[in-house]
C-alpha cells in the first residue's frame, strides 16, 4: 500500500505507539504533536488524516474545520471523551469516523484500511471477479477457473447476491426474502439447499463460505 | 426603631397637609361668607333705603349704616333685640312707597321703557313682583329662600323681597357666621352707565363694570395696610342713580391664616396621630424582631430548628415564606449530600472494579517479564490474559460513566441519528483483537442499506459493546460470536447478538434485566461478571423506547436482541 497518512497527536508514547503500528501495516507516518490551524496548500499530500481531538495549539475540531474548507481527505478522529457530543460535531464537521481511547493498534489499522478502501467498493461493477470466480452480473453469467458454470435461477440469484457484497457476510434471512421465490416455501432450510448445491457447482472453488450465526460470505476461496 | 421612625414621619406627613387643606378651606369658607353677607346686607338695606338713595345719591348714606349695618347683616343677632325695631319699621315702611316709586323713576332713565312700562303699571302694589318677572329664576328660589329668609326678618314683605333680589341666596348661615365683629361698611351708588354722582366713590374699573352686568363683583384689596372687601352689585331694578351699589367694607383682623389658633389644635392632633403609630407598632416591631431571630437560629443550625408561625397576619404569612424556605433549603442540601455521597459510592466502586482486573494485568505483565528474564517463551495465553484484563476494564471505565449518565436522566441521553452498521463495524473493531486472542470468531452481518435509529451513539454503542464483549469474554474456545442486524418492512430493527457459549440459565436472565438492579449487586464479576454490562444494555434501550431480550440461542449459548423503530429517511445521514 504504502499510502502516507497525518498523524496529530500530542502524547509522545500514543503518537510513537501509532506511528510503528502504521508502519508496521505498510503505511508511511508523518506525526505532528501540537495542532495547527491549516492553510491550503499546508496540509502534506497524505491519503488519510488521524486526528486527536485534544491539542495543544489548535483545538483538533478547528483544525478539522479549517481542513475542511479546502481538503476532502479522509479524517479519522480520536478521542479521549467517550461524547457523543463530540462525536456528533465532528462528524458533522466533517469528520470521516472516529475512535475512542483506549483502542487496540489492530482496531485503529482496520479503521484506517477500511476508510481508504471504502471508495473503491462503493463502485457498482457489471463484473465481478475474486479468486477463481467471475460473476457477469448483465449476463448471468458464472465461470470458475474459466469455465461456465450453470446455474439454477435461485442459485444465481444466491450468488449475485453474495457477490455484490464480497468478503460481507449476508445474513440468511435476507437472502430468503430478497433471493427465494415467495411464492414457493422459502425458509432458511430451502436456502441451504440451494447454497451446498451451488457450492457443489462452483467447486473446486470454496468461494462461498459459512459465517457462524449469521449467514454466508463470497471470499476469494484462497485463504485470504 | 427604625420602622417607628419612618411610620412616625410617614403619619406626620399625611396629616400636616390634611391640616393645611382644612385651614385654606376655613379661610376660603370665612371669605366667603363675608362676601355673601356683605352682599346680602348691603342688598337688603339698599332695597329699604331705595327713595333715599335715588333722591339724592350724591351724599347718600345708607341711614342704618353707622348703627344699622351690622343688624341686618346678621339676621339671628339683629332679631332678638328688638329695641332695634327702627330697623323692622324701616324694613316695613319703605316697600309700599317705594315699590310705585321706584317704577317710576326707574322707567324715566331706561331706555327700555316698553318693558318697563308693562311690568311696572298693572301690578303697582307688586311692583317687586315686577322684578320677579324680570328674573323669572328668583321667583323660583323663591318659595325655599323666603322660608328661610322670613324668619331672619320679621316683615313678611322686606324678605321675600331682598331674598328675591339675588338669584343665589341660599346661606342663610351666611350672615350669622361672617360678622362677628362689627365692621364699617361704605355704599356708594352707581347709576346704570357705572357713573356715580357721589364724589367720593372710587372709579369702577372696566373689567368691573363688565362683570357687574352678569353678576355680583367682588374684590379683595389692601389699602393702607388694610384688608378691604368690595362688592359691586346690581339691583333688582333698572336704571337710576342707584342702579349698582358699590359695598366696601374693611375686612376684620382676620384670624385668617394657621398661624395662631390652629397651631395647638393641629400639634396636638399629628402628636396624637404618631403617639398611636409608635404604640400600635409595638408589637409589630417587636414580631419582627423576634422573626428575625427565629431566622437567624435557624440558619445557625443549619436549617435544622424550624421558623415559628404565630398568628394570621403579613407577619406570620412572612413567617411561613421562610418556613418554606427553609424546607426548600433543607431539602436541596439533602438532595445535594445524597448526591456527593453517591459520587463517593461511585467513586469507591469505580476504583475497586478498576484496581482488581488491574492487578490481575500487573500479575500477568510481571508473570511475563519473570519469563522473558530467565529466557523462557512467553505462553500466549498468558498475553492474551493480560490483552483480555486491560480491554475489560476500558469498558467498564465506559459503563461506568455511562451509567452516570444514564442514572443522571433523559436530558444527558442525546438525540441524532446514528447508523447502527457502522455501530456494528466499530465493536466488531474493537472486540476483534480479544476474539482473535481467545480463539473465538467473531462475525457480523448487516444490510447492505445502512439502518438508522435516533439515539445516543455513545450508549448505543456502549449497550451492543457491552453485550458483544461478554460473550467474547465468557465464550468458550474455539467459539462464536455474531451479530446480526436486519431491518423490517415494518420499519423497525432487530439487532442479534448470538453466541455458542454457557449462556444464562433463565432465572439468572429475568433477574439481570429486573429494574432497579444497580450499585454493587450489579456490579459484581463473579460468577458470570456479565452484570454491568447486561443492565446498561437494557437502561439504553430502555431510554431509547427499544426491547431488549435475553433469549437461549439456537446453537446453546446466549441471543441477546435490540429492537426498535429504525429513523424514516426524511432525516439526513450521520454516519454515528
Amino acid at each position: 500500500m504504502g499510502e502516507r497518512i497525518l498523524l496529530v497527536e500530542d502524547d509522545a508514547r500514543l503518537g510513537a505507539q501509532i506511528v510503528e503500528h502504521l508502519k508496521g501495516a505498510g503505511f508511511e507516518a508523518e506525526w505532528w504533536t501540537e495542532g495547527r490551524m491549516l492553510l491550503p496548500g499546508e496540509l502534506p499530500d497524505v491519503g488519510l488524516v488521524v486526528l486527536d481531538l485534544m491539542l495543544p495549539g489548535t483545538y483538533g475540531l478547528d483544525m478539522l474545520k479549517a481542513l475542511r474548507f479546502f481538503s476532502e481527505v479522509p479524517v479519522l478522529i480520536l478521542s479521549a471523551r467517550n461524547d457523543t457530543l463530540d462525536k456528533v460535531r465532528a462528524l458533522k464537521l466533517g469528520a470521516d469516523d472516529y475512535l475512542t481511547k483506549p483502542f487496540w493498534p489492530e482496531e485503529l489499522i482496520e479503521r484506517v484500511r477500511a476508510r481508504l478502501r471504502r471508495p473503491v467498493l462503493q463502485r457498482p461493477e457489471a463484473v465481478l471477479e475474486l479468486g477463481p470466480l467471475r460473476v457477469d452480473f448483465q449476463g448471468r453469467e458464472v465461470r470458475v477457473e474459466g469455465r461456465v458454470v450453470e446455474l439454477t435461477r435461485v442459485e444465481f440469484e444466491v450468488l449475485a447476491a453474495l457477490a455484490r457484497r464480497p468478503r460481507e457476510a449476508v445474513t440468511r434471512q435476507w437472502l430468503v426474502e430478497h433471493v427465494l421465490d415467495p411464492e414457493r416455501e422459502g425458509t432458511e432450510r430451502t436456502l441451504d439447499v440451494h447454497v451446498s448445491r451451488l457450492r457443489r457447482k462452483l467447486s473446486p472453488a470454496q468461494c462461498v463460505e459459512t459465517v457462524w450465526g449469521v449467514g454466508y460470505r463470497l471470499v476469494a476461496g484462497d485463504g485470504s | 426603631m427604625k420602622l417607628r421612625l419612618r411610620l412616625a414621619l410617614t403619619a406626620m406627613a399625611a396629616v400636616l397637609p390634611v391640616v393645611v387643606a382644612m385651614a385654606y378651606f376655613q379661610q376660603s369658607l370665612r371669605e366667603r361668607s363675608q362676601e355673601e353677607v356683605l352682599e346680602a346686607a348691603t342688598l337688603a338695606r339698599v332695597q329699604v333705603e331705595r327713595s333715599r338713595c335715588e333722591a339724592s345719591p350724591e351724599t347718600w348714606r345708607p341711614r342704618p349704616s353707622e348703627r344699622g349695618a351690622p343688624p341686618p347683616r346678621r339676621g339671628e343677632d339683629g332679631r332678638p333685640p328688638p329695641p332695634r325695631a327702627p330697623g323692622g319699621d324701616d324694613d316695613g315702611r319703605p316697600p309700599p312707597p317705594r315699590s310705585p316709586r321706584g317704577d317710576d323713576d326707574g322707567r324715566p332713565p331706561a331706555p327700555r321703557s316698553s318693558d318697563e312700562g308693562a311690568e311696572g303699571r298693572p301690578p303697582r302694589q307688586g311692583g317687586p313682583r315686577g322684578d320677579d318677572g324680570a328674573r323669572p329664576r328668583a321667583f323660583m328660589d323663591g318659595p325655599d329662600a323666603r322660608g328661610r329668609a322670613g324668619s331672619s326678618t320679621p316683615s313678611g314683605l322686606g324678605p321675600s323681597f331682598f331674598e328675591d333680589g339675588r338669584p343665589s341666596p341660599g346661606e342663610g348661615d351666611g350672615p350669622g357666621n361672617g360678622g362677628r365683629v362689627p365692621a364699617r361698611v361704605e355704599h356708594f351708588p352707581y347709576d346704570a352707565r357705572f357713573v356715580s354722582l357721589n364724589p367720593r366713590a372710587p372709579a369702577l374699573s372696566e373689567e368691573m363694570k363688565a362683570a357687574a352686568l352678569d353678576g355680583t363683583v367682588v374684590r379683595r384689596f389692601e389699602q393702607d395696610g388694610r384688608r378691604m372687601l368690595e362688592v359691586l352689585l346690581r339691583m333688582p331694578w333698572e336704571g337710576g342713580p342707584c342702579a349698582f351699589i358699590l359695598a366696601r367694607r374693611e375686612e376684620p383682623p382676620s384670624p385668617s391664616l394657621l398661624s395662631l389658633p390652629p397651631l395647638k389644635d393641629w400639634s396636638l392632633l399629628v402628636s396624637t396621630v404618631v403617639a398611636s403609630v409608635v404604640l400600635a407598632l409595638g408589637p409589630v416591631v417587636r414580631r419582627i424582631r423576634m422573626l428575625t431571630e427565629d431566622v437567624r437560629a435557624s440558619a445557625r443550625s443549619g436549617y435544622e430548628q424550624p421558623v415559628a408561625v404565630r398568628g394570621r397576619d403579613e407577619i406570620a404569612d412572612l413567617a411561613r415564606a421562610f418556613q418554606e424556605a427553609r424546607a426548600e433549603i433543607q431539602a436541596r442540601m439533602a438532595h445535594q449530600e445524597a448526591r456527593e455521597q453517591g459520587l463517593r459510592d461511585f467513586l469507591a466502586n469505580t476504583t475497586h472494579d478498576v484496581m482488581t482486573p488491574l492487578t490481575v494485568l500487573q500479575g500477568h505483565l510481571s508473570a511475563m517479564q519473570q519469563r522473558v528474564g530467565r529466557g523462557e517463551r512467553v505462553a500466549a495465553s498468558e498475553v492474551a490474559s493480560a490483552m483480555s484484563e486491560a480491554h475489560y476494564m476500558a469498558s467498564l471505565v465506559h459503563n461506568l460513566a455511562a451509567a452516570t449518565r444514564l442514572e443522571a436522566g433523559a436530558p444527558h441521553v442525546q438525540r441524532s441519528p446514528v447508523d447502527l452498521n457502522d455501530v456494528v463495524g466499530r465493536v466488531l473493531g474493537r472486540h476483534q483483537p480479544i476474539a482473535r486472542q481467545q480463539r473465538i470468531s467473531l462475525e457480523s452481518g448487516v444490510p447492505a442499506v445502512p439502518v438508522r435509529v435516533l439515539g445516543d451513539v455513545t450508549l448505543i454503542e456502549q449497550a451492543v459493546s457491552n453485550v458483544v464483549g461478554n460473550g467474547v469474554r465468557y465464550g468458550r474456545e474455539e467459539g462464536h460470536v455474531a451479530v446480526v442486524l436486519e431491518s423490517t418492512r415494518e420499519g423497525r430493527f432487530h439487532l442479534r447478538v448470538i453466541d455458542d457459549g454457557p449462556g444464562i440459565p433463565e432465572d439468572e436472565r429475568t433477574r439481570l434485566l429486573a429494574r432497579g438492579m444497580r450499585g454493587n449487586a450489579a456490579r459484581t464479576r463473579a460468577p458470570e461478571g456479565q452484570g454491568l454490562g447486561l443492565h446498561i444494555a437494557h437502561d439504553v434501550a430502555q431510554a431509547h423506547g427499544w426491547a431488549l431480550t435475553l433469549s437461549p440461542s439456537e446453537y446453546g449459548g446466549l441471543e441477546v436482541c435490540f429492537s426498535g423503530e429504525v429513523l424514516s429517511d426524511a432525516v439526513p445521514v450521520s454516519r454515528a
